[in-house]
Parts: C-alpha cells; structure tokens; sequence
C-alpha cells in the first residue's frame, strides 16, 4: 500500500514536470515572433509576438491599413484572428497560474489542474479560431491571383505547433487529476514558504526577463538583411555580412575609426583627470567655515541632477549668439553694439576637452561626496598627531588624507576604465552639430545616428553587440585587477 | 533630524578644540594665502553653478523689449511674468508636462515598492533556489544589449508609442533592490522572527515591519527615481518617434532649443525676412528661457529634500553585496 502510493507520487511529480516544463516554453514561445499562430497572411508583420498580436490590434493590422482602405480584403477575419489571439493568451496565462498552483498542496494542485485544463482549452479554441480566419481569408481571396499576391495568404504553421502543446497539457492535466489523492472537506490551500517566496519573486524575474535579457535576441538582426518594416526570414540571412560591411566599406571604416579615437579620447581625458573630485573633496575639507563648505557644496552638486538637455539650454544661454558672453561684452564695449555675436557653442576647435570640461562641470562637485565622507572617516588622532610633530598643512594631505582616500580613488579609477566605451548618448546627442561632427561622435551617438535615424538597424545592431561585449570584457578584467592587486571584487 | 544634532555637537567639540590649542594653530602667512586662494576658487566654481540659472530666470521675468536688447545681464528689470503666463499657448507643452508629471509618480511609486519588496524577498534564505534569482537580477546591471536591440525589443512587445514604456521598464531596477537589501539585512532579525511567531505571514511582515523600518532607504532611492524619470529623454527620443503628444518635457525642450537655434542659422538671408526672424528667434529664445526655468525648478524645489538622503545613498552603494 505504502509502495504503491510512493510510485503514484514519483509518476505525479514527473508529469507535472513535463506539464510546467511544456507551459514555460509556451510562455516563452508566445514573446518570440516566429510561429504567430495569428499570422493569417504576408502583410501581418513578421515581427510581432503572438503577445504582441494580442495586445495590439494596431500592431497585428500596422501593413494592412493599405489593404483595408482600397477594399481588397474585409477587415473582418483579423478582427477574428485577433479575436483567437486574445483568447488563446489568456488561455496562456491561465496554464501558467495553474502550473504555479501545482507547487501547492493537494487541494492547490486540484485548483491549478481545473486553471490548466480550462486555460488549454481555451488555448485550443484560440487557435482554432485563428486558423479559422485563416480559412476564411483563403476562401474569399484564394481565387483572384491578384489579391493572393498582395497579400499572401499563408498557413499560420503555429497553430499546429501551440495547438499540440496544448493538447499535450490538457492529456496531462487529466492524467494527473485522476492520480491526485483525495481531498478531503476539512483540508485547506497550503504551500511550502519556499515556493511561496518564489512564486512572490516570479513576477519581477518575468520583467527582467523582458527588458534585460529578451533584448539580447535582438542580436539577431546583425545576421539578416533587415529594413525598418520589413521582416526576418531565412530569404535575407546575409549571415557575418554586416561585420564584414563594417571594415570593407570605405566610408564606414573612417567613420568606425574616428568614432573610436572620440570615444577613447575623451574617456582618456575623463580617466586621466580622474583625481580632480578627490582634489576638489580635500581642498573642500581645509576650509574651516561649516557653513561656507555646505554652501559650495550644495550647489556644486546640483548640476549633476539637471538634465543634459537643461545643461545644452544653460550652455545656449551664456554662450550662444544672443547669450550672455556676447551681451555681456556689447554692455561692457568690448564688442560693438550692432556687432553679430559669435557663438562659442558652433566650432569644432577642442571639441574633447569642451565635453570633458561640461561633464566635470556637471559631475565633479557629486563626485566629491564620496571622498568627503572618506575624509571625515579618517581617524583624527593622525592629524593631531601630525600637528604635533610639526606637519603642515601640505604634509598632512600628502601622508595622511591622499594615503586614506586611495583606495577609494582606486575603485572609482577602475569602473571609470572598464566603462570607457560607455559615454552616454545625451551628451554628445544635445552638443552635436554640422560643425563639430566631425570630433564629438562617441559610439552611443554613431550607434543612435546610424540605427535610429538612418535606419540600418542591423550595422548598428553590429556596432553595438561589439560595445557591449568589449564592455563586459573590460568590467571583468577591471575586476580581476582589482582582486589580484587589492584583494576585493569591484562588481 | 538626530543626525543634524549629532553634526552639530561635532562642530562644537571641534571649536572648543581649536580654542584650547590655539597656539598650536596660530596661522601664518602662509595660511593666509592659501585661505585666499581657496575660498576664492570655490567662490568663484560656486558661482559659475548658480549663475547660468540665475540668468535664465532673470531674463524670464524681465522686460522682453530689453531682453531683446541684451540689457539684462546681471539683475531684473521691468519685472512681470508674462512669460510664464504666454506658456499656456506653447502647443504640446501641456501634454508634455502631463506625461513628465504622471511617469514621475507612477514609475516612480511602483520602483519603489518593487524594490521593497523584491529586496525583502531576496533576504529570505528559505526561498527556493535563492542565489540563483538573485544573480539573475543582479547580473543584469553589467550587460546592454544596446540601443537598436532594445528598440526592436519594445517594438515587440508592442511597447513603442505606448505610454507603458516609460513605466514598465523602470520598475525592476537591480542596483536599488541591493541598496534596500543590504539596509533590511541591518534590520535586527529577531523583530521578524517574533512577528512570524505571532502568526503573520509574509506579506503581512512586509507590509507592516519590514516596509515602514526601511523608509530612510526608499525616500533616497525615491529622490533619485524621482529625479530619473522627470530627466528622462532618451525613451522618449528612441520609443516615441512621430508620436508627438507622448514626448517628455526634456524631449519637447530639446525640440524647441534645437529649432530656436534653427531660425538663428536661418537670420541674415534678405534684409526683410531677417527683421521679421529676428523677431521670431528673440520671442523663441525668451520662451526657451522660460521653458527650461519651468522644467529646472523642481529638481530645485526637492533639491533641499534630496540633500539630507544622497550621502546616505551614495555611501550605501559603495558597500553591495
């Protein structure tokens, strides 16, 4: 008796193994744009999820508006595919409740089993419906060469490939609830802590899920041949294309290498003055007055909380044409009255060093604080001992405050090294212009210049698969430096 | 408000110090100068922080006719706020300012929460398979897939043009969920036992003991979500291309600077035209002025709030575990 009901267990957990197994690869499939069972023809975009199709009737018809408004095609059978789309998420997101409840008790598993059988037939339903409208679409326009060319009747394949997970799910389900124990009037919903915490946690793994690790399929675009509203099939793999394209092409090769000389150029200079807010931090703690200090101190820190856009609005205002620089000098008769202004803004003569001094403008006072607060842990019997043996002012920074602030330093130097090819888009977004083009493009701004406005999304895909993984290779020599030298991870 | 206190006893303890060993610290010459020196570098690195603000605000609240004369350079004149008020015609700046406003509070609100809870979840050594989740949040903060991958990302979910995308992406944030982790593990742990003793299940725990003892944490990464989402511009340049009434403060700014700069290249062509651009690229750059005085005086208006939390928060993520 015993042995039997062990065996009815061990034959339970494995088909709920299989059973959530199956439900998260549906899950999963249903983000990814092939086999959109609501694919009914070519013109619904090859992009879209069957996620997306659900969401999004806009999304699902985006090519078809055409097709609509010169009346080849009723509107009709996508308002139905769109219908079955609906459906059949929800009955996703009914599986994967049920397949969450089966972590629970007997009486819990019997909950998730009814959310698993309805979820996966009404999973079937949607897909039927789909392949309904299918039918239909087929039906109407099958017979005109003219329609079928334009918008390309094609068999949804997903319906068959989700439709048969479905099923597999639903026989499962029914095999497991005639294995379950029986439950009695008395027994309550319980679960174990463990999954319980988990299930909490689910939900936010779902969305890093989404915004971090699904963009890496993204990659993917670096292998096809791919315009903005077109879509991926094997017809336009153009496989290491694009990396070649990248240093064959003439053009492209100069604008690759001078984007690299800006990147490292002006990280350079940022790295090299790397000391200044720690410079800044001691020179801020030799002075005496508290309320003079917090006064610097707090308005030095706010231009690190203004936007870089504020900070473009801020540098027009002082040194544009009509900014201050120029009224100023009109005032003081410098420049004459009528005299066109010159505006400091336009030019490309030190366009590295104009960027370094706006983002040290920005930064240096927020990037004092830390070295502040490592001031003030410094143990102050030092200095008085210090003092006592005759030290000045310069001796004390030299020997005791620098020595404390170095390991400090030493961190903030590294991270600035490993995320060198990192300098941000708005920078160099809001300072670019036809002038300084030439000095001021940093990668972020080629990869936005040549992907979103250009539109060649897979050489920017390229560039920027390159930036991320030199990133990564960086941070993870930066953090092996640091432990071979220091002892401590920095990551 | 006990840390202020504290503060304030340390500068004391210190004057009486340097009273008792004055002699000690008798200045020289020498000090003197480098006195000088220092005070005046700050003073002068202070005041190239606050002037460029001062400026604006200003030549917003000024006589327009001088401004236009370039007279307004170091105080206001003919003072009114009609430029505030001539605001109300700027189209879609209103629909800007709604969708900054919303994004700051909602995304904000729910990364807050988020990151309490998901923090207080991750300190929880019984949850299953504990180590492994949390590295796969934490391990997401050291790698992009880049621009155009994310773009296309969002176009997937169905998420570009969509209001959600300023939300939704925001509110799993990994580098907050370990600053609230590593301030609930200096919570003392018997407080949650004896609660769980009682009979109160996690979420009670959480939303009764755990969420208000770690305030001081979430008002810091509050401030700082705060003031992420109200300086946000990129989401709005990349996700909403065309759709104009979803663009953010920042974007509409960039806009109206970069088309005010625009009528300024265009000045100077046939004598006419160029009074009647003048007058266009003046009015334009007053009501730029006004615009960026408009979106810069939050930051300022919480600025006091954040200063008694960023130290907390920056020393804080100095210690991640």
């Amino acid at each position: 008796m015993k042995e039997e009901r062990t065996e009815k267990k061990g034959l339970v957990s494995g088909l709920y193994g299989i059973q959530r197994a199956i439900t998260i690869l549906v899950i999963a499939m249903a983000f990814f744009p092939v086999a959109n069972p609501a694919k009914i023809c070519e013109l619904v975009s090859g992009k879209i999820s069957l996620f997306t199709s659900a969401v999004s009737y806009t999304a699902l018809t985006d090519d078809l508006a055409r097709a609509f408004r010169m009346n080849w095609v009723s509107e009709t059978y996508f308002i139905i595919a769109y219908i079955g789309a609906v459906v059949a998420v929800l009955g996703i997101v009914a599986t994967g409740a049920g397949a969450c409840m089966s972590l629970g008790n007997a009486r819990l598993q019997r909950l998730g089993l009814k959310f698993t059988i309805l979820g996966a037939l009404s999973e079937i339903a949607g897909y039927a419906v789909c392949f309904v409208s299918y039918i239909m679409l087929n039906g109407e326009v099958g017979g005109e060469t003219r329609l079928v060319k334009k918008l390309g009747p094609e068999m949804p394949i997903g319906v068959f490939v989700f439709g048969a997970l479905a099923l597999i799910v639903l026989l499962l389900s029914l095999v497991i609830m005639s294995k379950l124990p029986k439950v009695t009037a008395d027994m309550r919903y319980e679960m174990d802590s463990k999954y319980k915490l988990f299930l909490m946690f689910l939900p936010f793994a779902f969305m890093a899920f989404l915004f971090c690790y699904l963009p890496l399929y993204g990659w993917r675009y670096a292998f096809f041949d791919y315009k903005p509203g077109g879509t991926l099939s094997m017809k336009n793999f153009v496989g290491i294309k694009w990396f070649a394209y990248l240093f064959e092409n003439e053009a492209t090769r100069t604008d690759l290498i001078s984007v690299i000389r800006n990147t490292l150029g002006i990280s350079a200079l940022n790295i090299v003055t790397q000391w200044l807010p720690m410079i800044f931090a001691v020179f801020l703690c030799e002075v005496r007055n508290m309320k003079f200090r917090r006064f610097v101190q707090a308005f030095t820190t706010i231009p690190n909380f203004i936007s870089w856009v504020l900070v473009y609005a801020v540098a027009l205002s002082i040194f544009s044409t009509d900014g201050f620089i120029n009224t100023f000098a009109k005032e003081v008769g410098i420049l004459a009255e009528n005299a066109k202004g010159k505006n400091y803004l336009m030019g490309d003569n030190h366009t590295w060093i104009k960027m370094w001094a706006w983002g040290t403008w920005k930064g240096v006072g927020w990037s004092a604080i830390i070295y502040i607060a490592g001031i003030s842990g410094i143990d102050q019997s030092l200095y008085e001992a210090a003092t006592v043996d005759g030290a000045g002012r310069f001796q004390k920074i030299w020997h005791i405050t620098l020595p404390g602030l170095l390991p400090t330093f030493f961190v903030l130097l590294l991270m600035a090294i490993s995320g060198m090819l990192n300098n941000g888009l708005d920078q160099y977004l809001v300072f670019y212009n036809a002038e300084n083009r030439e000095h001021i493009r940093v990668l972020d701004l080629y990869v936005y210049q040549i992907g979103i406005e250009d539109g060649s999304l897979p050489l920017s895909t390229v560039v920027g698969m390159f930036k991320s993984v030199i990133s990564v290779i960086l941070l993870f020599s930066a953090n092996a430096l640091s432990k071979a030298l220091r002892g401590e991870s920095i990551v | 408000m006990a840390k202020t206190k504290q503060e304030k006893l340390d500068a004391k303890r210190e004057k009486q110090y340097y009273k008792k060993h004055k002699k000690m610290y008798r200045t020289t010459v020498g000090d003197v100068i480098f006195n000088i020196i220092n005070y005046a570098f700050f003073t002068v690195f202070t005041l190239t922080c606050i002037f460029p603000f001062y400026y604006l605000f200003i030549n917003t609240i000024s006589d327009n006719s001088l401004v236009k004369r370039g007279l307004i350079n170091f105080y206001p004149k003919g003072i009114n706020i009609d430029n505030y008020l001539a605001l109300r015609e700027v189209g879609d700046l209103g629909a800007s300012f709604i969708v900054t406003i919303s994004r700051t509070v909602i995304g904000t609100v729910l990364m807050v929460i988020a990151s309490a809870f998901v923090g207080y979840l991750v300190t929880k050594q019984e949850m299953w398979h504990r180590s492994f989740w949390y590295r796969f949040l934490v391990i997401t903060m050291y790698f992009n897939a880049g621009m155009i991958p994310l773009y296309l990302n969002m176009a997937l979910l169905g998420l570009t043009q969509n209001y959600l995308v300023y939300i939704l992406p925001a509110i799993v944030q990994p580098y907050n969920i370990i600053l609230v982790k590593t301030y609930i593990e200096s919570i003392p742990g018997e407080l949650e036992e004896s609660a769980f003793i009682d009979g109160a299940s996690y979420m009670q725990v959480f939303t009764k003991l755990i969420f208000p003892l770690s305030k001081p944490i979430l008002a810091t990464i509050a401030i700082f979500g705060a003031v992420g989402h109200w300086n946000s511009f990129q989401d709005s340049l990349i996700y909403m291309q065309g759709n104009s009434s979803m663009f953010t403060l920042q974007h509409r700014l960039y806009i109206y600077l970069n088309t005010a700069s625009n009528i300024g290249a265009i000045m100077g062509q046939s004598a006419s035209d160029a009074q009647r651009m003048m007058e266009e690229a003046l009015n334009a750059k007053v009501i730029r002025y006004t615009i960026s005085m408009v979106s810069v005086i939050p930051i300022f208006c919480v600025y006091p709030f954040m200063q008694r939390y960023f130290e907390k928060g920056i020393m804080l993520g100095a210690v991640k575990g």
